[in-house]
């Protein structure tokens, strides 16, 4: 299972990369967390969670390889 | 697209549409890169980025939602991704009915649902090299 996480916006600001992957991760809490502790500054930044482009709004768990997106907000227009 | 969205284009697509005799009403919306003063600093182009996979996806579900909401004939959304100088168009909506009330309210509703749906992001870029994160309203 591999869990690629794609991120956008002003995050990018903090992890510096627009893509990363993840191998060991069952769901998306435990991906918030390890994010959290890799990128303390995460913590408390605005953003939604998209799994295979469709945002959850609670803990869901990784079945196969995914593409998770971290959304801060949309500042279109 | 990539870059501005220049006058021309505009005007193009509005002269496409004389051949289509039905139609009684167009409205327009046309997002503008505005040059913000920020400590002193000018904002002198903003830098947008999406995902596009989803962007594509969003904006068809927005397009679907609002042809059933409204008699419309047509519609076109144009989208810059890419630096846009301060000045210059980023958002295109063009909507076309029979009747004008179908398209202003048409247009109107899919512009706030872009602002609020569309997975985009601006970087406020300043004379100095240093930059801000867009915030919408």
């Amino acid at each position: 299972m591999q869990v690629t996480i794609k991120v956008f916006g002003p995050l990018t600001d903090i992890v510096r990369e627009n893509d990363l992957v993840m191998n060991d991760v069952h769901d998306t809490d435990q991906m918030v967390q390890k994010l959290g502790e890799r990128y303390p500054a995460l913590h408390g930044a605005p953003y939604n969670i998209a799994v295979d482009k469709n945002i959850i709004d609670k803990n869901t768990v990784f079945t196969g390889d995914h593409i998770v997106a971290l959304l801060p907000p949309y500042a279109g227009g | 697209m990539e870059g501005a969205i220049p006058a021309t284009m505009v005007a193009d697509s509005i002269r496409q549409h004389s051949e289509k005799t039905d139609l009684g009403a167009h409205s327009i919306f046309l997002g503008q890169v505005r040059k913000d003063r920020v400590n002193d600093q000018e904002v002198v182009a903003i830098e947008y980025t999406t995902y596009k996979e989803m962007a594509l996806e969003k904006i068809h579900e927005i397009r679907e939602a609002i042809f059933s909401k409204y008699p419309l004939s047509c519609m076109h959304v144009y989208h810059s991704l890419g630096r846009v100088a301060a000045g210059e168009i980023s958002l295109f909506v063009f909507t076309s009915s029979k009747h004008r009330k179908a398209a202003i309210e048409a247009c109107s509703e899919t512009v706030e649902r872009i602002k609020a749906e569309l997975p985009v992001w601006g970087k406020e870029l300043f004379a100095n090299d240093d930059y801000q994160w867009k915030e919408n309203q």
